[in-house]
């Protein structure tokens, strides 16, 4: 211990410890100098003598300092000097390569750590390894969600779990009494959540079973976020009421911070499920399960008694459970879930581009190696052994790439904030990602490891300096220092064609989805939502007085042709249905197989958003409350479950009742990208207790300038109801492309990143090439070639390169594709224009590249050239 | 001189008396009868290495008017360290003793 300190010491004291030393060395001589007079030795001669006897001084100071043991830290921080002074000798070389690298480490930590917030986040609970995911698995291999009462069932009759609660269910509630009135998301789920997770609320507690009831006592906790935003952290919170949906609700709890689940997006307030158990619950497969195993058991085990009770509950009940198992899961498997997402399809872009920069700049430092050559046999013959020098070259190496790696930690902390600010509200990404200190860790991990990565080859060319070529400055060993920039090169045109392809793809097929109509016309729509509060609107009749004065007030505006209600609007994600029954039919063992969605609208939306009512009639005045339960459903509906028959005027039959078939509805997709429209089934808002609706308004101008409007409508009936989302037609079909516009764009970006990358290490290996082959081309000039040939052949040259490269990206750019095919909607993934167009761009690059080299090529002068070497 | 003795000679020298560096030479000179000669560049590296183990510590000294000079002592883990090597020497000596003069030996 105390010998270590001394050691440290000596280190960090280096220039007293060399000044003492000398100092000690100085007297020494003079004693011997002293001596050699006493003995009657001349003046001169004696300090000559002690001079020559004491030899060499500095050497003397280095072998003593050697016995400390610091040798190979001193030679490395020799190293790093001589590194950092020959980098700031060719500055130019040194920020080219600083730049690329900063790009690459830096967009490749952000992705890091993207992928960090997203996949490891949820794991953040103690034994999370115990947390699983429970869930009802149909045995047709469809993974449906959990109704509330086989929930309890497995809650009550399990030994397997400590804990079980319901995965966080996220709903909008209208916030009042803060101010303007406002839309907040709420989270609700069940007593044991806090167990499964295993977590202590900042302040208070979190809820009980008491109050995980209906008709319980209504309490929330708030989100730390939330307390801090909106109560600017009071511990007077608790005790507080806040008013959900015109529901005073009493604050118990303050959730810690930055909590939050994957899956489920930050939420303001949390609050209890209380959920009915009624036996016709069962049928609402929508909740997801979380469960804590008990210590020690396997998820085998697990899985076991899950299946026993899900048997049970099939004997039970047959007409809802038959064919329902139970599936349990490790958390992470939500993750796979997401591996087609479009994060890991950028983290893999990322390291494509870094990949290419590590290519790139090995190829740069192999040019400037050559350059070098002399240096490097000056240090050979001076005997600095092979490893020596290869040390040396990977210093010079890793100093870049750290260089460039703490540089990249800049351009993370960018690329991250701009991630943030785009990343869709309801993907938390928000608070956790962050520089950090592992983000920080990974990309100087990083650096040092492209650092050796690049700097392999060079520093194997520098090591074999041959003293004697090194000085003849002959062509030797430039052959295979070439042979192996031009395989580089090509390997940069290989990956910049995977990306290029990529984005192709992504791009072509954006452009296809952007024209993709889901059955509606876009154009012109205004759009809004509301949300009634039950505790205004209690009963049916008030619901629907009040949205036919707005529709009524709407559509007498001025600059409105038409306004209707729907409570889902189409590529806004959001998705309700389930079996239903054909009157007279036998209904299959399977009701699963009888399926659709239920949509709610009012009178007039098949008109206002342009669907074609293509038999019977859409719904109308008569359709009231009282009047015979009707239905419409949609053409694919009609085709799959009435093959030949008329559905006019059948009966249907779900959520327990039954309806006529009055009329018959185009075709609506879900989304733009979803190959086929599901079958569909509207019934009239007035015989649907639907309190929530969605307004559209086709308006004859600019449809935001119809928002006015819309407001003052709402505020005549209701001064307390806020607008939700406000916004037009065009603007949700665009909102629901971002995920493939980010993709497509970002791919986009990196791609031509690679292309300029690829585009500068051709033109790098060409110039060097014809610096090296200036005597050859002098040559051949003399000997008759014409300048068109001299042009021919460089160009040619680099345009090889790119044909090698693209031939060997190929098979890699068709196993992109492939991974991509599920991305893709309407573009096939050997799609012809592409796998055409981009080796197109990829030679004209190289062309352009390798055109300026040539061109000096051409213009050489035979008698200059031929004195070059 | 056998490797490992430059060590013993040094810290048996400074057992009688804290030396400089070119004290401890001569004093090594002169008790050998002028067979052993310490080098300075051996010397040297010798009197850090011993530091660093914590087995001598040094003092500056003026010498002259102008010039400092380390004088070093031994310590109490030099003091140990001398009774080994001096005890370790021995044994080897008298072993090889044994080998070149088997006749006396036996």
């Amino acid at each position: 211990m105390k010998t270590l300190w001394r050691r440290l010491q000596v280190l960090f004291r280096r220039e007293r410890f060399d000044r003492e030393l000398r100092e000690e060395m100085e007297c020494h001589r003079y004693l011997m100098e002293q001596e050699g007079l006493e003995q009657g030795a001349r003046p001169d001669e004696a300090a000559r003598q002690a001079a020559i006897h004491f030899g060499n001084p500095t050497a003397l100071a280095e072998t003593s300092r050697e016995s400390w043991g610091w040798g190979p830290l001193e030679r490395l921080l020799q190293d790093l000097r001589y590194a950092a002074r020959t980098l700031r000798k060719s500055p130019v070389f040194t920020l080219t390569v600083i730049a690329v690298l900063a790009l690459g480490i830096g967009a490749n930590t952000a992705a890091f750590s993207a992928l960090r917030a997203v996949i490891l986040r949820p794991l953040a609970f103690p034994d999370a390894e115990r947390i699983v995911l429970v869930n009802a698995r149909h045995s047709s291999g469809r993974n449906g969600g959990t109704g509330i009462a086989d929930f309890l069932d497995w809650r009550a009759q399990n030994t397997v779990f400590d804990s079980m609660a319901i995965f966080p269910w996220i709903g909008g509630y209208t916030l009042t009494g803060e101010g303007d009135p406002q839309r907040v998301k709420i989270a609700s789920t069940t007593y044991g959540f806090q167990d499964v997770l295993g977590f202590q609320p900042t302040l208070g507690r979190f809820f009980s079973e008491a109050e995980d009831r209906p008709g319980g006592p209504r309490v929330t906790l708030i989100s730390y976020e939330a307390w801090q935003r909106r109560y600017h952290g009071e511990a007077g919170i608790l005790g507080r009421n806040v008013v959900l949906d015109g529901v005073p609700h009493t604050v118990i709890g303050v959730l810690p911070e930055r909590f939050s689940l994957i899956g489920a997006p930050p939420c303001d307030f949390w609050r209890p499920l209380a959920a009915e158990a009624a036996g016709a619950r069962r049928l609402q497969h929508q909740y997801s399960v979380l469960g804590r195993l008990k210590a020690g058991v396997s998820m085998e085990r697990a899985q076991s008694d899950m299946t026993a009770i899900a048997r049970r509950l099939e004997q039970a009940y047959p007409d809802t459970n038959r064919g329902w198992g139970i599936a349990v899961a490790p958390v992470s498997s939500m993750i796979l879930d997401m591996a087609e997402r479009p994060i890991v399809v950028l983290a893999c872009a990322v390291g494509f581009v870094l990949l290419l920069a590590c290519a790139n700049v090995a190829g740069l430092m192999l040019a400037r190696g050559s350059a070098r050559t002399q240096e490097m046999a000056i240090r050979a013959s001076l005997g600095a052994g092979r490893w020596r020098i290869m040390r040396q070259v990977l210093t010079e190496s890793v100093l870049l790439a750290v260089l460039g790696g703490t540089l990249g930690a800049v351009v993370a902390n960018w690329l991250m904030a701009a991630l943030r600010a785009v990343s869709p509200a309801d993907f938390a990404l928000d608070a956790s990602l962050r520089l950090d200190g592992a983000a920080l860790g990974f990309a100087l991990g990083l650096a040092v490891l492209t650092g050796l990565g690049f700097g392999v080859a060079p520093a194997w060319y520098a090591s074999r300096a041959d003293v004697s070529a090194g000085f003849l400055k002959t062509r030797s060993g430039h052959v295979s220092r070439g042979r192996a920039m031009s395989a580089l090169v090509a390997a940069e045109v290989a990956l910049s064609m995977v990306l290029l392809i990529a984005a192709g793809l992504l791009t072509k097929d954006l452009a296809l989805l952007a024209r993709t109509s889901v059955g509606i016309r876009v154009e012109r729509v205004l759009t809004f939502a509301l949300d009634l509060p039950a505790a205004k609107y209690g009963n049916a009749g008030q619901v629907e007085r009040f949205y036919d004065g707005l529709l009524g007030r709407m559509r007498a505006a001025p600059g409105v042709e038409a306004a209707a209600g729907v409570d889902t609007l189409p590529m806004k994600g959001a998705y309700s249905g389930g079996p239903f029954e054909i009157e007279g039919r036998v209904r299959p063992a399977d009701w699963m197989d009888v399926t659709s969605q239920y949509i709610v609208c009012t009178p007039g939306y098949f008109s206002t958003l342009g669907v074609p009512v293509l038999a019977g009639r859409d719904f109308d005045g008569r359709d009231t409350a009282q009047a015979p339960l009707v239905a419409v459903v949609s053409e694919p509906l009609a085709r799959r479950y009435f093959a030949g028959e008329d559905p006019f005027g059948r009966r249907i039959r779900f959520r327990g009742a039954w309806r006529t078939v009055v009329g018959v509805a185009g075709p609506v997709k879900r989304f733009a990208r979803r190959r086929e429209a599901d079958p569909q089934i509207y019934t009239p808002a007035a015989q649907s207790e639907e309190s929530s609706l969605w307004l559209v308004a086709r308006t004859t101008g600019d449809p935001l300038a119809a928002a006015q409007t819309a407001r003052e409508a709402v505020r005549e009936l209701d001064g307390e109801l806020p607008l939700i989302a406000l916004g037009t037609m065009e603007e949700v079909r665009n909102r629901s492309l971002t995920e493939e516009r980010v993709m497509a764009w970002s791919l986009t970006g990196f791609s031509g990143f690679a292309l300029a990358i690829a585009a500068t290490g051709i033109y790098g290996v060409i110039a060097w090439a014809v610096s090296r082959r200036t005597f050859e081309i002098g040559v051949r000039l003399a000997l008759g070639a014409s300048r068109g040939d001299i042009l021919r052949m460089v160009l040619g040259r680099g345009v090889w390169l790119a044909v090698v490269g693209a031939l060997a990206g190929l098979p890699l750019a068709l196993g992109a594709a492939q991974g991509l095919s599920a991305l893709l909607y309407g573009v096939s993934m050997q799609d012809p224009l592409v796998f055409a167009g981009v080796p197109a761009v990829l030679l004209a690059a190289a062309g352009l590249a390798s055109y300026l080299p040539a061109r000096r090529a051409s213009r050489l002068d035979p008698s200059v050239a031929l004195r070059a070497e | 001189m056998p490797p490992g003795a430059l060590h013993l000679l040094i810290l048996r020298t400074l057992a009688f008396e804290p030396l400089h560096g070119y004290a401890i030479a001569q004093r090594i000179k002169i008790a050998s009868g002028g067979v052993l000669n310490v080098e300075e560049g051996s010397l040297y590296p010798a009197l850090q290495r011993m530091l660093m183990k914590g087995w001598v510590e040094a003092d500056w000294v003026q010498v002259g008017a102008k010039r400092r000079t380390r004088v070093y002592r031994l310590t109490p883990d030099g003091q140990r360290r001398l009774a080994v090597e001096l005890e370790t020497f021995q044994r080897t000596t008298n072993a090889i003793l044994r080998v070149i003069q088997p006749a006396e030996a036996s």
